[in-house]
């Protein structure tokens, strides 16, 4: 009797667990349902299967055997994978897959198949052996997490939506704000503009020109602010050449020459405009007497960062140290001096040889200034 | 092309009046003549052709729900040769090729600024190329760098 037969033996013999085949008795008392099919018969039917698969399945044997496993799909069984079985039977290979299956009652459960073939001695496929495992528990908990996990999905994707509509409303806040003060700025230029032309008094006209170089300089601190990416940060060297080249060109001095050597200095925004009117003051100071009556020359502004001071100076190349620049009269060297305590910055005069620098020093420590702003509000 | 000589006839669209005034005086200061002013594409439709600029200086946003776009297609159609400055808080909202203007000067402006730009502008259309360095105060649009080379 050949080994094929030996199945149908198996089947058929009534004999008690323990004695018979063993093999073939721990196939049939295994808890794993388990079939066999035959390939070489049309269709490859099912030839043997165990009391487990009949448990599974709900099946009774005598409608079990002799007929191909398909009996086990349904409507919703996923037809590639089905295709996937039967490339690996036709190709002669193992596979694993999870399919959908159906009970004799309609009722489903998700079936882990491993079905793999079983070679004689000269390797010809004689048999499938399919093995089932009902997994419906862990298909369904990992339906349930792909369900969650496409609800957050979702739920992610909504609120981004709102938060780039947000986002985007605020950005457009910030155009407009951004449009009304330039707008602003300009008119505020326009009107002392329009007042000086009535005006010939050169003391007073002065006075006005003084006033719109300082609203320029406002201007420059606002437009610097705008442009750069974060705005609670200032790079105050950045700004004083910036500064110096836009005092220079409004004053039309082409023969001033302005050379810089600065590095960043961040500082907190809420000094910008501070230090912006106090720088303004340097260079216009540098550029109405250090380069008096048309005198050609350069002016030059360092930046420079030391531990956590930072420092800032104007030097012209003029004539020199003038005490009356530096007293303690008129506006602007009451800007000088309040401003500059405002923002705990030293402003000190020095002779350069040749011209007068003007250096401003400041703490750049951040957590000094979040506290200083912090007391200021107090 | 075409050069102009000093003094411009200069238009000026500009729908805040303090600005306009602004403009007007700092133009007639260099020495040019202002033959018109408008509001807005409305009020600039209703200049005549006669008015006939060399120069215009236009406001990005105008009155009546107009803007600078349309005035400087309207400026170019009825005076061809006219050459547009666009004046404005929002020089980001021009398009590439400046919808046909010279340039663009950003607002604020400053005095100097202006007049630093004008007479650049001058040097631009009279004498190109201009002998004076680029302003800060003034972008040029690539069309009136490139009509210096012919």
């Amino acid at each position: 009797m050949d080994q094929r037969d030996n199945w149908h033996l198996t089947d058929i013999i009534e004999h008690e667990t323990g004695r018979g085949d063993p093999f073939a008795a721990a196939v049939r008392a295994t808890r794993m349902p388990m079939i066999i099919t035959d390939p070489r018969q049309d269709d490859n039917p099912i030839i043997f299967c165990n009391e487990a698969f009949q448990k599974l399945t709900g099946y009774d044997r005598e409608e079990i055997i002799g007929t191909n496993c398909r009996f086990l799909q349904g409507p919703d069984t996923d037809r590639e994978k089905v295709a996937e079985v039967r490339r690996a039977v036709e190709a002669g290979t193992d596979v694993a897959v999870d399919l959908l299956n159906y009970r004799k009652d309609g009722s489903t459960f998700w079936n882990a198949l491993y079905v793999s073939p079983v070679r004689n001695k000269e390797g010809e496929i004689e048999f499938f052996f399919a093995s089932q495992l009902d997994v419906s528990d862990r298909v369904e908990a990992q339906e349930a997490i792909a369900r969650q996990k496409a609800e957050v999905e979702r739920e992610v994707e909504a609120r981004t939506v709102d938060l780039k509509a947000a986002l985007d409303d605020k950005t457009l806040l910030l155009h407009e704000v951004d449009h009304r003060v330039k707008n602003n700025l300009t008119m505020i230029g326009s009107l002392l503009r329009l007042q000086a032309r009535g005006i010939s008094d050169p003391s007073i006209l002065a006075r006005l020109d003084a006033m719109l170089e300082r609203i320029d300089a406002l201007a420059s601190v606002h437009r610097r602010l705008y442009q750069s990416d974060d705005v609670t940060r200032f790079d105050a060297g950045g700004f004083a050449v910036n500064l110096a080249n836009d005092v220079v060109a409004s004053s039309g001095r082409n023969e001033i020459a302005v050379e810089s050597d600065v590095v960043p200095l961040d500082i907190a925004s809420t000094n910008a405009s501070a230090l912006g009117l106090v720088l303004n003051e340097i260079v216009t100071n540098a550029v109405k007497h250090g380069f008096a009556d048309g005198r050609a020359g350069t002016l030059t502004v360092t930046a420079q960062r030391d531990a956590n001071r930072g420092t800032i100076s104007v030097a012209d190349d003029g004539p020199g140290f003038d005490p009356a620049v530096t007293s303690s009269d008129g506006l602007g060297s009451v800007l000088i001096r309040r401003l500059s305590r405002q923002i705990g910055a030293d402003v000190t005069w020095a002779a350069a040889e040749p011209g007068t620098r003007v250096t401003i020093d400041f703490a750049m420590e951040q957590g000094a200034e979040v506290l200083a702003q912090a007391e200021g509000k107090s | 092309m075409i050069r102009l000589t000093h003094p411009f006839r200069v238009l000026i669209v500009e729908d805040e009046a303090l600005l306009a005034m602004d403009i007007e005086a700092l133009v007639e200061d260099a020495g040019h003549k202002v033959v018109g002013e408008a509001a807005s594409v409305q009020e600039l439709e209703a200049l005549p052709l006669s008015a006939q600029p060399d120069l215009a200086f236009v406001d990005l946003q105008l009155a009546m729900g107009t803007n600078g776009l349309d005035a400087a297609r309207l400026i170019h159609e009825r005076w061809a040769r006219a050459a547009v400055i666009f004046v404005t808080a929002n020089p980001k909202k021009i398009p590439e090729d400046f919808a046909g203007a010279h340039g663009v000067i950003p607002k604020p402006f400053s005095r100097a600024g202006l007049t630093s730009a004008l007479r650049y502008i001058e040097e631009g259309l009279t004498t190109p190329p201009p002998t004076s360095p680029l302003p800060a105060s003034f972008i040029a649009s690539p069309a009136f760098a490139a009509s210096w080379e012919e």
